[in-house]
């Protein structure tokens, strides 16, 4: 016991230790902000992933550290698309997942944002083209967002995040 | 019996009929068989007390145009010395069948149904002929590895069903878990059959991300297809971006500088430690235990960060090319390598006494999906989850590759097979890799860091190359087509291979465990899928 409190007092606070987004966040459509309005401050989201290489993933779950620590916004990861206000999809859309990602919108109640994060989802990136690919993910349910980047940075999809809810993206 | 000539000169002798051709090829022996008599050849291989082969990779190739022929080729590694030992066999274009060998080694089922998807060659004898990679809702006679098979054509839907295997009895029922899962992991679906508590059977059906990688590298010419190798499984962009340019070099014999080879091995360190802090983490939290999950994280992040800033990517994206590195990183910026790693060195060797005092922790983890040296010599585990059984194989130090032949490495190896002991060695390679990081920073040689392709490579020229990814081992095969371009490039993520393994690993688990148990083998969707 001594020896976990030792170790949490030595480390100290961790939060908001991170470069901020350099890429400007421009990608909002004007219509986006007033279909986040209802969420208030808050917003839940849930994450799909239709074929994504992994590391779209493993930023969205670099913001769940102690570092960027996305709950202090009012931002919440469910675990099923009937708790969520948004959904967030990566990846180019595979022939494979293409129904399990109109299912998931299907069971997202309205009122709902639906998130493009990277270049995948947002243009199939070196995807492109492919026999196995039907995206992007524009073609299958309408898009309100897009965060691009390969992948992009947590600071920017948190950026991106905060500015939907109507705060800045440090407090 | 020591090494591969020797293996090959035995079966020319034992099998002179068998045996069409023989050959040594970038010093990787080869020989040509006759197709009816693999199954034969390859059990002698296998079961031979002194060759002991182990079928690292199983893949075809379309000649055509150029030539109106199939080849099926086979890796063996042989247990001694590790050598590498080729076999082939070639098929017209008018047969559609060839000899299964995995009625002799088990280790070949996934490859051969994946040859059957790919390329609509039949592995006569298979004890298995479902569909792997395409799912039941692709048309038939879609086989997108064909070269008759247009890359970028629309599939039609079909109706179909996966015929999962059933075990019936009293008390029996089977759960459903994925494709999409709670948290944000990739999409998969995985099937068992429980009595009460305990599973009877996993069966995993994966395949969802399937992207095409394979026929997408094909319309890519050598030289620019490294992003495309970073993306297959995002979270080992190095290992994957490094086994495609080692092959592609092997292919054209170039030597890369060897600045340019101790870089690539810090790369791939990096790599492998915020990975392997990401697993240490995540498999506590797990078990609910989340303090150790936040600081793996905190610590994680730091060097993600680090990679950033050294190389403007946190998955260390764009550091490689064919030939070399793009980034020569200055003396100065190995100071801040090693200063940040020191740092985290004593934070994590201080979260380590935390974690093992912990005896909840250790009731979580001892004993849980265990995976017996037996069964996993049995699928060719490789990586992590091997030495974790007690299979003693490092491609850094069994043959070694970018600047490891100067920088020894010691491995990890535990017996059990359980969680507990897939935690040790990643905690193990951790401190391994920093002291390696630190040896890199000592040795590093000044000079250049790449070297120019100097010639096209003929059509029909191939490479091989392996890498000790975080994961495991990660095969690539390239083979050249006209002016430079990609006639074939095979992909083999660790993933793969160790997927039919985490079957055996949850038998006689409860279903509550599984997440844990699927925690500690972290394996990839992405790389898997392809
Ligand atoms: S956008 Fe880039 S990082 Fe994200 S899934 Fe696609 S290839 Fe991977």
């Amino acid at each position: 016991m001594f020896r976990i409190l030792k170790k949490s007092l030595k480390t100290g606070v961790v939060t908001g230790r991170y470069p901020s987004a350099v890429q400007p966040a421009e990608q909002i459509a004007a219509g986006a902000r007033e279909k986040a309005d209802p969420f208030g401050r808050s917003l839940t989201i849930r994450e799909v992933d239709t074929g994504s290489c992994n590391a779209c993933e493993m930023e969205m779950n670099a913001l769940t550290n102690s570092v960027y620590d996305i709950e202090r916004f009012g931002i919440h990861v469910a675990a099923s698309p009937r708790h969520a206000d948004a959904l967030v999809v990566t990846g180019p859309v595979t022939v494979n997942m293409e129904r399990a990602l109109k299912d998931v919108y299907k069971q997202t109640p309205d009122p709902k944002l639906v998130i493009a994060l990277g270049d995948c989802a947002i243009n199939c990136g070196l995807f492109k083209g492919s026999y196995a690919v039907t995206g992007p993910v524009e073609r299958h349910i309408p898009v309100d967002v897009r965060i691009p980047g390969c992948p992009p940075r947590p600071a920017e999809i948190l950026k991106v995040l905060s500015e939907l809810r109507g705060g800045d993206d440090r407090q | 019996m020591a090494d591969a000539a020797a293996a090959a000169a035995l079966l020319k002798k034992e099998f002179s009929e068998a045996v069409l051709a023989m050959a040594s090829i970038h010093g990787i022996s080869w020989l040509r068989i006759q197709t009816d008599q693999v199954p034969l050849l390859v059990h002698y291989l296998h079961a031979k007390p002194d060759v002991r082969g182990s079928l690292s990779l199983l893949w075809a190739v379309d000649h055509r145009p150029r030539e109106a022929r199939y080849e099926v080729l086979y890796l063996f590694t042989l247990a001694e010395r590790q050598d590498w030992l080729l076999l082939s066999t070639e098929l017209s274009d008018e047969t559609r069948l060839f000899r299964s060998i995995t009625p002799h080694i088990h280790a070949a089922q996934w490859y051969e149904r994946e040859i059957r998807d790919m390329f609509g060659l039949i592995p006569q004898g298979h004890p298995d002929l479902r569909r792997l990679v395409r799912h039941e809702h692709w048309p038939k006679g879609t086989h997108p590895l064909k070269k008759d098979f247009a890359w970028d054509q629309v599939l039609g839907r079909q109706q179909g069903e996966y015929r999962f295997r059933h075990i019936e009895g009293e008390g029996v029922f089977e759960a459903p878990v994925g494709p999409i899962h709670a948290g944000i992991i990739e999409p998969g679906h995985f099937r068992f059959s429980v009595a009460g508590e305990p599973i009877l059977q996993l069966e995993v059906r994966h395949f969802w991300k399937h992207r095409g990688v394979e026929k997408l590298f094909e319309q890519r010419t050598l030289i620019d297809a490294v992003p495309l190798a970073e993306r297959v499984s995002g979270d080992t962009s190095v290992g994957h971006g490094l086994a495609y340019c080692q092959a592609v070099e092997m292919m054209m014999g170039m030597t890369v500088p060897r600045r340019g080879r101790y870089l690539r091995s810090l790369f791939l360190e990096l790599e492998r430690i915020h990975n392997h802090l990401g697993d240490v983490g995540a498999i506590c939290n797990d078990t609910a235990y989340t303090l150790a999950h936040a600081h793996c994280g905190r610590m994680k992040e730091r060097i993600m960060q680090l990679n950033d800033r050294l190389t403007g990517s946190r998955f260390l994206r764009g550091v490689l090319t064919v030939g070399g590195v793009t980034r020569g990183l200055a003396a100065l910026q190995f100071d801040e390598i090693v200063a940040e790693l020191d740092q985290i060195e004593k934070d994590f060797s201080e979260l380590e006494s935390i974690i093992f005092a912990n005896a909840s922790l250790a009731d979580r983890l001892e004993t849980t999906g265990v995976l017996t040296e037996r069964t996993a010599r049995d699928h060719v585990v490789t990586g992590v989850i091997g030495r974790a059984s007690g299979i003693d194989r490092d491609i850094r130090r069994d043959r070694p590759f970018a600047a490891y032949d100067e920088l020894p490495v010691n491995v990890a190896l535990y017996q059990y097979g359980d969680v507990r002991a897939r935690l040790r060695v990643r905690i193990d390679e951790i401190h391994e890799s920093i002291r390696l990081i630190r040896e890199i920073r000592r040795k590093i040689p000044a000079g250049p860091i790449a070297v120019e392709p100097s010639r096209v490579p003929n059509p029909g020229e191939w490479g091989l190359s392996a890498v000790e990814g975080w994961r495991g081992e990660i095969l690539y095969y390239v083979m050249a087509g006209e002016n430079g371009c990609i006639h074939r490039c095979k992909v083999r993520d660790p993933s793969f291979v160790n997927w039919p393994a985490i079957q055996w690993a949850v038998q006689g688990n409860i279903i509550p465990d599984f997440p844990l148990i699927n925690k500690s083998f972290n394996l990839s969707y992405a790389g898997n899928d392809l």
